[in-house]
């Protein structure tokens, strides 16, 4: 069997744990229950003929990248940053983030997730921002843990890159 | 020559008796010529063969002794019957009646040396057969069946119907020294489990779920106490499992154990791992989450699952299996005796957990005695088996101190070190005691708190008295409200009495002139006499009193000279206060002709040419308040 750890990283509350639950167990909560420390599911998934599980490491989010313990990464072989589309700070703490965790465990595929797509209309996250990122070739899903949109296909995009990598 | 002629004969004679008894029976007597008997040939013979007949009389006297016989046959004994037997087994049955009888006796007669002798041959092989009987018997039987019938079988019964919990397991927790349940194999940096053995008993979670969160605590206790060093965890303890982690930079072997393994099991991982990481070192070095590679760790790591029993090592004496009857009523006895002994131990536990159930009540009964003490608040007790407790208390300065408390319900104090912290407690009982000591009452006023916030007074004080003492009693902690409707100070009738008396006169005056009708002196010089005596009463109380005085005059005249007129007579009344020394504000107001006595319109002079002389008139006003001027609680004194 192989296995692959995946980390989710981004600011408290920008549903972290809901794109999670979302992909795992296919549930949705509006009830917050910010995260302590670090919550480990597993998924088990084929890609490419092969069977393999991710194992996804749901760290607590902070106000403060500086602050997130960057040593739950080790080992890590894919994470994915998130933010939250509503509040645009998030964004940037997930792009700090990023760079962070490039700087801890080398380049291995990381994507951003900009989340509560279904609030879209009180984003505070715009297009040219969004521009912006595919400009610097950051590779990015809209998604919603609510709804679903893009959960699936992140964690799948995610793991085919996992893949290829190893 | 005749001496041995007559011996030989004798010989020859026997001879030849016993040679013909012989020769009936053997063939080799048998052609044996006749001995001669004519004289001379005797002689012959004697002086010719004399030394073979000795020879030959020599012979058959060995031939007849039989101890030589049985030398002879001695030795060539053994060989005889190894030739024999080697031919047909007749030796053997020949002999057996023989042996067996021998054997028979022997054992009757000497049965202590053959016991002694044979024991240590066969002794072992029995010991070996008995105890695996017993054990395969006691595997089947299980634990629980021998725990029936003991004392603590029954209690443990009883545990698991109270419990809930199946009797087998109350079983294994109860008898259970350590049980290695789970071992994991863990990728150090990843948490990802290599390779995972359960122990058949046990349900074993998601091997990759529960290392990886291993890994994590690891991570998490590395970063928050070890100060992002190398400080490792070692052991985790989750209630009655115990989680060992053997831990290499590369990969560590986390143990799940319930109980307490021995100190030679952590050698035992130490080595396990040493091994692993050896023997993988190259499929650890390239590792990218393929566990495949390590597929064979998981007997090494099954090797480290082990578990031990408080009876396990329980050893009977050797004696008492060799004999079945001996064993069976020695652990008769031993049952007997243990359950003797778990019944004392049952009886002395029970006493110990009754003496125990009493102190803690006793305790508790203390504690409560202290809650429901007002002005007592308890907060932290740190109990124990033993007297005393810590108790943390906070204490208003009016409550009594919990020693004090516990000695008025006749509990020792001793039983509890206290660490008392000062508060301020708004129990009503406490309020009350506070508004006793705080407020001196004299003997004219009683107080009462009602115990919902309300301080009241009832009797007679003085106005200052009441005033002070409203402040000081609303400033008291846990007062919300003061009422002092029920309190009354005699002063103020009085007071009341003058200034009713004050603004009840009237004074008229001559016409066009300032001074008083001659029959209305009096009553201004009375009303003078009251204001000085109001303004000396209410400055005691730290009052003052103001004085409002109108003039008024009659329609006769010019409004001019009616404004001067009444303004003029205001004069008279303040001439006259101030004559007496009074220091009182006066406000003086000239009214003119405006306010006509009973609201008349201002009405022509009147042919008497007296004019209107009710009009002509000065009226007062009395304000008292607080020297102070601007306190509005002035109005608390002004009459209705
Ligand atoms: N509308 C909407 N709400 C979302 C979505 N995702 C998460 N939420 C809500 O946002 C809140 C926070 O979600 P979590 O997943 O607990 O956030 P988290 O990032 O894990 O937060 P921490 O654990 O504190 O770091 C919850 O109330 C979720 O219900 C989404 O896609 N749409
Ligand atoms: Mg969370």
């Amino acid at each position: 069997m192989i296995s692959k750890k995946i980390c989710m990283l981004g600011s408290f509350s920008v549903g972290k744990t809901a794109l999670v639950a979302r992909y795992v167990h296919s549930i949705f909560s509006d009830k917050y229950l910010s995260t302590v420390g670090v919550k480990i599911s597993k998924k088990n998934v084929s890609s490419g003929g092969k069977d393999f599980s991710l194992i996804l490491w749901d760290l607590e989010g902070k106000d403060l990248y500086a602050d997130v313990n960057l040593s739950y990464l080790r080992g890590a072989m894919g994470f994915f940053t998130v933010a939250d589309g509503t509040r645009k700070e998030t964004l940037e703490a997930a792009l700090e983030l990023r760079k962070a965790a490039h700087d801890t465990v080398g380049q291995i595929p990381g994507y951003l997730l900009i989340n509560k797509e279904d609030l879209s209309d009180a984003w505070e996250v715009t297009d040219a921002m969004l521009d912006n990122l595919t400009r610097q070739g950051i590779k990015y899903f809209r998604t919603s843990a609510k709804t679903g949109l893009a959960v699936e296909e992140a964690f799948t995009s995610l793991a085919r890159d996992m893949l290829q990598n190893a | 020559m005749t001496a041995d002629s007559t011996t030989v004969p004798e010989h020859s004679a026997g001879m030849s008796d016993d040679v013909s008894a012989v020769s009936a029976g053997t063939a080799f007597w048998g052609d044996i010529p006749e001995k001669p008997t004519d004289g001379e040939l005797v002689q012959l013979r004697n002086l010719l063969f004399r030394r073979e007949i000795v020879l030959l009389e020599r012979l058959r006297e060995l031939q007849d002794d039989q101890r030589y016989t049985a030398r002879k046959i001695s030795e060539v004994l053994a060989e005889a019957i190894q030739l024999r037997a080697g031919k047909d087994p007749l030796v053997g049955l020949a002999l057996e009646p023989v042996v067996d009888d021998v054997v028979r006796t022997l054992l009757r007669k000497r049965r202590g040396d053959f016991v002694d002798s044979l024991f240590p041959l066969m002794g072992p092989s029995i010991r070996k057969s008995i105890a695996e009987t017993f054990r395969s018997m006691l595997g089947s039987f299980s634990k629980s069946m021998e725990m029936a019938f003991s004392w603590k079988g029954l209690r443990w019964r009883f545990e698991a119907m109270r419990s809930g919990r199946p009797f087998s397991e109350i079983v294994m927790l109860n008898t259970l020294v350590y049980r290695v349940e789970q071992i994991f194999f863990t990728h150090g940096e990843t948490g990802i489990p290599l390779a995972h053995v359960a122990s058949d008993e046990v349900y074993a979670q998601d091997a990759e779920m529960v290392s990886s969160m291993f890994t994590a605590i690891q991570d998490f206790v590395r970063s928050c106490f070890a100060g992002g060093g190398e400080g490792d965890l070692e052991s985790l303890q989750l209630g009655e499992y115990t989680i060992i982690i053997e831990k290499k930079s590369q990969a560590y072997l986390a143990c799940v154990v319930r109980g307490t393994p021995p100190v030679a099991f952590r050698e035992q991982l130490h080595a396990t791992l040493d091994f692993l990481l050896l023997e993988y070192a190259d499929a650890l070095a390239e590792f990218s989450g393929d566990t495949a590679p390590f597929a064979g760790a998981a007997p090494y790591l099954g090797d480290c699952l082990s578990s031990r029993y408080v009876d396990d090592d329980k050893k009977l004496p050797w004696w008492s299996k060799a004999l079945p009857v001996l064993l069976i009523l020695v652990l008769a006895c031993g049952l007997g005796y243990c359950s003797y002994r778990e019944n004392l131990h049952a009886q002395l536990r029970q006493a110990l957990m009754e003496k125990q159930k009493a102190f803690t009540a006793t305790m508790e009964s203390a504690l409560n005695v202290l809650r429901a003490e007002p002005g007592l608040l308890v907060t932290n007790v740190v109990s124990g088996h033993d007297a005393p407790w810590e108790a943390t208390v906070l204490k208003d300065a009016l409550a009594d101190t919990p020693e004090a408390v516990l000695q008025v319900h006749g509990i020792d104090p001793k039983l509890f070190s206290f660490k008392s912290v000062p508060y301020i407690s708004y129990d009503p009982e406490i309020v009350a005691r506070r508004a006793k000591t705080d407020i001196t009452l004299p003997d004219t006023v009683t107080m009462d708190f009602d115990g919902k916030g309300t301080l009241s007074f009832k009797g007679t004080a003085s106005m200052g008295w009441i005033v002070k003492t409203r402040d000081e009693a609303r400033s008291l902690p846990g007062v919300e409200r003061v009422d002092i409707s029920g309190l009354r100070d005699p002063m103020m009738d009085r007071i009341s009495a003058l200034i009713k008396e004050v603004e009840a006169t009237v004074v008229e005056f001559v016409l066009g002139k300032d001074t008083p009708v001659p029959q209305d002196a009096p009553k201004l010089q009375k009303a003078v006499d009251s204001l000085v005596e109001l303004e000396k009463i209410v400055q005691d109380m730290g009052f003052t009193v103001t004085l409002t005085v109108y003039g008024h005059a009659d329609a006769t005249g010019t409004e001019k000279r009616n404004y001067e007129i009444s303004q003029a007579r205001t004069r008279t009344v303040a001439a006259m206060l101030y004559a007496r020394g009074s220091a009182m504000p006066i406000a003086m107001y000239g009214m003119g002709a405006v306010y006509p006595k009973d609201g008349q319109p201002a009405a022509p002079a009147q042919n008497s040419g007296q004019g209107d002389q009710a009009s002509r008139r000065v009226e007062l006003r009395v304000h008292v308040m607080r020297s102070a001027a601007a306190d509005p609680e002035s109005l608390l004194l002004s009459q209705p």
